[in-house]
């Protein structure tokens, strides 16, 4: 296991003391005229990128705190957002 | 309620040489071989709260300041208050009376759901690292410190209290139910240093000693 993440409060640790969220979608879309076909695009459908993309992490056995960060998923390992 | 008893999840196998009631718990003063330079104490009984807030800096509990920055901690009048990020904090009375919890939906008593144990001595840090991958040693923290990880597989709170050469100290607490594994593991690292249980007034001396 090579990945470790960076909590913005306890600093850079072991990927194991973290919980996976999900892909950053963006913000929740407006409920006004929201349909159904979009707001489950936006649930459940994922970019699944093979490459660097935006997630959300819960440093669970740490601080708590939920972050965003760019993981590489084909390498597995967090990096920089320019990068 | 007056018969009420309250125990503790940690028992250590060394001969108790005193013990006095508080607050509904049998709380052990000293040990019979306590050593004076490397010690762990029980202080399952003394109090913990859990403070929530969404506005945490403007919540002042019993006139006491919580830490602007998660990971800082404040060491005041034998409480210790822990910022663990922007809107939890955690507040440890280490010694004297017990306060009453205000009445407040930001406060939770922990004191019943946690393990909480202190380890004193110049090998504190040794045994520790024996356990965690938590740098305590790390020369660019000052204490006291909040460290928030696993420690022994085990999520918990730890604080470095004093990191100076003579007498390091680390406070730690976690769910009650990984006390009896947690104990056995830290007797079993300590066991080279010759780790000893001691008693509540060890450690009122050594936090006195702080301040």
């Amino acid at each position: 296991m090579a990945l470790t993440l960076t909590c913005p409060v306890c600093g850079k640790r072991n990927g194991y003391e973290f919980r996976y969220g999900g892909e950053d979608k963006g913000p929740k879309p407006d409920g006004f005229g929201l349909t159904p076909d979009a707001w489950c695009e936006y649930v459940h459908m994922n970019r699944c990128v093979a490459g660097i993309q935006k997630e959300w992490w819960c440093h669970k056995d740490g601080c708590g705190v939920w972050f965003t960060t760019h993981r590489d998923t084909l390498k597995n390992l967090e990096v920089e957002a320019s990068s | 309620m007056t018969d009420m008893k309250r125990r503790s999840p940690v028992v250590f196998p060394f001969e108790i040489k005193k013990t006095e009631p508080w607050e509904h718990w049998t709380v052990v003063t000293e040990y019979k071989s306590e050593r004076e330079d490397l010690w762990i104490v029980d202080l399952s009984h003394r109090p913990r709260w859990d403070i929530q807030n969404n506005a945490l800096s403007d919540l002042k509990p019993l006139d006491f300041a919580i830490p602007d920055t998660p990971g800082q901690c404040r060491l005041e009048k034998g409480v210790l208050i822990n910022r663990m990020n922007r809107t939890q904090a955690s507040f440890w009375q280490l010694t004297g009376e017990r306060f009453e919890m205000p009445d407040d939906a930001a406060f939770t008593d922990t004191t019943d759901g946690t393990l909480f144990l202190a380890m004193v001595g110049r090998e504190v840090p040794l045994v520790a690292e024996k356990l965690s991958a938590l740098d305590f040693l790390d020369p660019t923290t000052t204490s006291p410190r909040l460290f928030q990880g696993p420690f022994a597989h085990v999520p918990c709170q730890m604080v470095l209290v004093d990191k100076s050469d003579d007498k390091p100290g680390i406070l730690l607490t976690c769910s009650r139910g990984y006390a009896k594994d947690m104990v056995a593991a830290i007797m079993q690292a300590g066991r080279e240093f010759t780790l000893k249980p001691a008693g509540q007034t060890a450690f009122n001396r050594w936090v006195e000693s702080l301040t």
